[in-house]
């Protein structure tokens, strides 16, 4: 078992100025599963690479335990990965796809074996040991990719978007077989992936990264409750936080045509631009009058729940507000019919504040997180 | 009004095809029905007429042989060339494709262009420096003047880059890689596996160039018993009356070649190669890579 450190590790790809990665610090704790997660060309999987040994570090100490490990080639370093395409031989039929790494550490034939064995029971391979590769289904191949993994009983587990080729459905079920797997082996894991349910539903930790740079790592709930800033408000949750922009009066933050009061703490001089985060489920539907009048254009039925979209009125005074949509969840029995119009207000304490230009968090004195930006 | 118009064009389109396949078919056609046919036959009958098994085993038996079997000696010539020639051309265009479609050093662009600039020119034009290098090395006259020179195979590298680039994935090379493969671990237990096609490909065409090659022997080889099969070809249309009839005055104690023995020698010399391809053929397999990744 291993700890893994990334130490302000920067990767610029040639002919481009801008950095994939910079100066991405991370801690990776023993036995730990992290989730590396964001929109494409954020930079995780660049950082996942080069973990791996398969991408050039520009910059900055990558350690696994007390090893730096930037200068190693990738068979040097102990590490396992399942690739977000499988990557399986396809010459090879499914034992010795597993036992590749075995084979070409020498260790005896009965023990590489052995070891296929226990790891095609674990992931319900037996009855494939055999065939090749193109004759497995897509769920079955991703098996494979994970076997070859776990035969080698590695330090650290990189895993780059290994669901992501799968129907929905085996989706779900293989995302809690996979947690439920690396939990039972207890082996550091680094997953990457752009979907942030996934990396909610089977991270220890969840790293946010953006451009390149990493915006926030913490458990899912620290993530959802306590954002750092209006990206990983808007990134994490589903369907995301709206986020509104408001403008600060002297009476509060007024948002379409309705004003709330501030918390006397927040910093914003009257007339200044704010953003006011607020979860689908804080807001409540009520009568016209009541919180922020709204029109109805979309309700979704889920059965459990149902999601409201609705544009915000503007007052034809305000200036032009480009985001005028607002998702509020309510019980499906009270769900609000098409163009309807409504008010939705936000239950107390429930709004969350950003800088209009900079996304940054403003805080307030009752809302303590104990959320640390990286 | 617009029906019989499309026919007529069909028609002329028919007319077209059949008029270009029986131009290039007849002559081969011609060939494969020469030797069932004595020389008076090719000339006086028609010349789709087909002559008697007798007559074919006649031909054959006096091609065979011609000057103490020397055909057979030829052939077996040809094949030891062209096939080092191949092995050698494989050992080297395989591994370099590989190299330059599939993993980084400093010149690689570089070299990539030098081989494409080399396989336009044409071998022939290096035949004349090779022999004074191969003279120099002492090696004039013995089977490596005509086998290392394959060592040189850009188009073969070249095909192999672009089999290399296009269908293997990359991840698959740093699955291996990740696995504990050295570089030429890779290169052996992945790449070359799955490199069947393009070997067969290239070992083809390598085949077939230094089977068909006719310059590069005729100046490294000096006497009958080393020539491969295209010189000795060449020795056959000189030992062919029809071609040559000074070289066949009263008393001249030079076997005398037939027409149809010319035919069936260019068969025998053809032969191989055909052999070879079938060979080759089955190592064109497609859907190799059938599992491996999923885009």
């Amino acid at each position: 078992m291993a700890t893994v450190t990334f130490d302000q590790i920067t990767r610029i790809y040639p002919k481009s100025s801008k950095p994939a990665v910079d100066r991405l610090s991370l801690e990776i704790g023993d036995g730990e599963f992290l989730v590396l997660v964001g929109p494409s060309g954020c930079g995780k999987t660049t950082s996942l690479r080069m973990l791996a040994g398969l991408e050039h570090v520009d910059d900055g100490a990558i350690l696994i335990d007390d090893t730096n490990v930037v200068k190693l080639a990738p068979r040097d370093r102990d590490i396992a990965m399942v690739f977000q395409n499988y990557a399986l031989y396809p010459h090879m039929n499914v034992g010795q796809n597993m036992g590749f790494a075995l084979r070409l550490a020498k260790v005896p034939k009965h023990e590489i074996e052995r070891r296929v064995r226990d790891a095609a029971r674990i992931l319900d391979l037996e009855d494939y040991l055999d065939r090749k590769p193109r004759q497995l289904s897509g769920g079955q191949r991703q098996r494979v990719a994970m076997g070859r993994a776990i035969v080698r009983e590695p330090r650290v587990f990189l895993m780059d978007e290994p669901l992501s080729n799968l129907d929905a459905k085996l989706r779900v079920a293989t995302r809690a077989e996979i947690a439920a797997l690396q939990q039972r082996l207890g082996i550091t894991t680094l997953y990457v992936t752009h979907d942030q349910v996934e990396a909610m539903t089977m991270g220890d930790r969840v790293a946010v990264m953006k451009d390149g740079i990493l915006q926030q790592c913490d458990t899912p709930r620290v993530l959802y409750d306590d954002p750092v800033n209006a990206f990983v408000a808007g990134f994490i949750g589903s369907p995301p936080m709206n986020l509104i922009d408001g403008l600060v009066t002297e009476e509060g933050v007024r948002v379409g045509t309705a004003v709330f009061p501030l918390p006397p703490q927040l910093p914003a001089r009257p007339g200044s631009a704010l953003t006011v985060g607020l979860r689908p489920e804080v807001l409540e539907p009520s009568e016209p009058d009541q919180g922020i009048p709204v029109t109805v254009h979309l309700v979704e039925e889920l059965g459990a729940e149902a999601f409201v979209h609705a544009s915000i009125e503007q007052e034809s005074d305000t200036l032009a507000v480009p985001s005028s949509t607002i998702i509020a969840r309510v019980e499906p029995q009270r769900a609000p019919a098409k163009g309807e119009r409504i008010g939705l207000r936000a239950k107390s304490g429930s709004m969350l504040f950003f800088d209009a230009a900079t996304g940054a968090r403003i805080r307030t004195g009752s809302q303590t997180g104990a959320a640390v930006p990286s | 009004m617009v029906l019989p118009r499309r026919y007529a064009f069909r028609f002329i389109a028919l007319v077209i095809l059949l008029f270009f396949t029986a131009f290039f078919v007849v002559p081969i056609v011609w060939l494969f029905l020469a030797p069932t046919k004595t020389d008076g036959q090719l000339l006086g009958s028609s010349p789709f007429a087909i002559g008697s098994l007798s007559t074919l085993g006649h031909t054959f038996s006096r091609v065979i042989n011609y000057s103490g079997q020397s055909l057979l000696i030829w052939l077996k010539n040809s094949a030891i060339y062209a096939f080092g020639g191949t092995a050698l051309a494989l050992l080297a265009a395989i591994p370099a494709g590989y190299g330059l479609a599939l993993t980084h050093f400093i010149g690689r662009k570089t070299l990539l262009s030098i081989t494409l600039v080399v396989m336009i020119m044409p071998a022939t034009a290096l035949v004349l420096p090779l022999f004074l290098e191969m003279n120099k090395l002492g090696l004039y006259g013995t089977v490596w003047s005509l086998i290392l020179p394959f060592g040189f195979f850009p188009f073969g590298v070249y095909l192999a880059y672009i089999y290399f680039s296009s269908t293997i994935p990359k991840d698959l090379l740093a699955a291996a890689r990740i696995d504990g493969a050295t570089e030429w671990g890779v290169f052996r237990h992945i790449a070359m596996p799955l490199a069947r096609p393009v070997v067969g490909l290239v070992g083809f065409f390598a085949f077939v160039a230094s089977w068909n090659n006719f310059f590069l022997p005729f100046v490294m080889t000096y006497d009958s018993s080393q020539y491969p099969v295209q010189i000795g070809l060449q020795q056959l249309i000189g030992s062919t009356a029809s071609f040559n009839p000074t070289n066949f005055t009263a008393g001249s104690s030079v076997q005398v070649l037939q027409r149809p023995d010319l035919a069936m020698a260019v068969m025998l010399a053809i032969a191989p190669v055909l052999i070879v391809f079938l060979f080759a053929q089955r190592t064109l397999v497609t859907g190799m890579l059938a599992g491996s990744t999923k885009e």
